[in-house]
């Protein structure tokens, strides 16, 4: 480490020339610097350390954990900069609306599908479901609503064109066949099932 | 070798239907409808109504024996169906939605006779909306022989699938307009094909679900 000090200071530092001799601006210089190194030699000595060990001992911080410093990346601001076409901004604005547009919800039917809509009138119940082989008779699997609390409960299911049997469940647990279905059939356990004829929505 | 493809190859359906009736249906009830959709598999029957019937029945709470039985006479059903479509002269291989609407017309009260009569008039469409027009009329009161000679003028008017429908439909109206039944089936005669078509109401796809079946 070298300092460019004036030799006159430098000598007088070292004893080597006498303080009478040096200006009044040299002497306060020379006081200063001797104040100095009696303040470094005061400062309490680490075992076996230089100075600038201690000092950098003394004022270091504890190190981070690579966590800590990833989550300070992410939570510090950052600028950022973002040039873009005004032609790319709005391919960019379109491709986002084109995803995030949601088409009403119309299913495409194939040809030999139509929509059974189902209706009941259940005005006490809780829960209303439609059953049939087209669901494997699971009372789960295709409920009926009531939006507007009237006690006409209805659901609409896509099945394949033709006759289909079913029953309504009220309440996860009275099976009843459809009263207004004018069709029925024996379901070999002692009741019937009613029926419906589901229709082409597609013309043949 | 040969012998072991083929003998996994008609257990994998029955392993399939197994998955589906397990847990669905009693315990009791599987031998015996094991048995009979494996015979159904043999004489190349549809499958899958007897597995729907077994579901139904293990839904509603059946017994084990009521559930065999119905299975059973659901079998005997389907091969009577796919006998009258033979006989008939129906082009094959029929597919398990035809034999299955032939099966229901039978079960709604429709004799041999009327459905071979039906079936052998239905030419390269399936018999199902045809029988089941038939099957509506006979179901508000009409003579099934009757109803059976209007449907069959019909479709040789060119009118077919749902259009027969509204032809069962057209000659109900007529008999709530004041007329016999017999009277009914006249009028609507006299003017096929020109029979009106039941319009699709407005919406009626809309908010509409496909189900979903447990093995699906």
């Amino acid at each position: 480490m070298t300092h460019d000090f004036d030799p006159r200071i430098h000598r007088a530092l070292d004893g080597e020339l006498d303080r009478t001799a040096l200006t009044p601006e040299e002497r306060t210089l020379v006081e200063r610097l001797d104040a100095a190194s009696r303040a470094l030699s005061d400062f309490p000595a680490a075992p076996g350390g230089t100075l600038t060990h201690r000092v950098m001992g003394i004022i270091r911080r504890p190190l981070q954990s690579p966590v800590e410093r990833f989550r300070r990346w992410l939570t510090s601001p950052h600028p950022v900069t973002l040039s873009l076409r005004p032609v790319y901004s709005v391919i960019v604005a379109v491709l986002l609306v084109a995803l995030l547009w949601r088409a009403p919800e119309t299913p495409l039917l194939a040809k030999h599908e139509g929509v059974a809509q189902f209706v009941a009138r259940f005005p006490e119940a809780h829960s209303v479901a439609v059953v049939g082989p087209f669901n494997d008779w699971r009372p789960e699997a295709t409920p009926l609503s009531d939006d507007d609390h009237d006690g006409v409960w209805d659901a609409r299911v896509i099945l394949p064109a033709g006759p289909h049997e079913y029953m309504f469940v009220v309440d996860g647990e009275r099976w009843v066949a459809d009263p207004m279905a004018g069709k029925y059939v024996d379901d070999g356990f002692g009741r019937q099932n009613a029926v419906m004829e589901v229709r082409p929505v597609r013309s043949e | 070798m040969n012998q072991a493809v083929l003998f996994l190859l008609l257990l994998l359906p029955q392993q399939n239907d197994g998955s589906r009736l397990a847990g669905h249906v009693p315990a009791a009830a599987l031998p015996g409808v094991h048995a009979i959709i494996a015979r159904a598999t043999q004489d190349s029957l549809p499958t899958e109504p007897l597995v729907e019937k077994a579901l139904e029945g293990g839904a509603k709470g059946a017994a084990p024996d009521l559930i065999v039985t119905a299975v059973g006479a659901e079998e005997a059903r389907l091969r009577n169906a796919r006998d009258l479509l033979r006989g008939a002269g129906a082009p094959g291989p029929y597919g398990v939605s035809e034999i299955q609407s032939v099966s229901l017309a039978l079960a709604r009260g429709l004799p041999d006779r009327i459905v071979s009569k039906v079936v052998g008039a239905v030419r390269d469409t399936a018999p199902g909306f045809a029988l089941h027009a038939v099957a509506d009329l006979s179901a508000h009161g009409f003579v099934q022989d009757s109803s059976a000679s209007l449907i069959v003028a019909a479709l040789r008017t060119g009118l077919t699938g749902h259009r027969l429908l509204d032809v069962a439909a057209a000659a109900d109206r007529e008999v709530q307009r004041g007329s016999t039944r017999m009277q009914a089936l006249a009028k609507v005669r006299a003017i096929l094909p020109a029979i009106p078509s039941q319009p699709v109401p407005p919406g009626a796809m809309q908010g509409a679900t496909r189900p979903k079946k447990s093995g699906g």
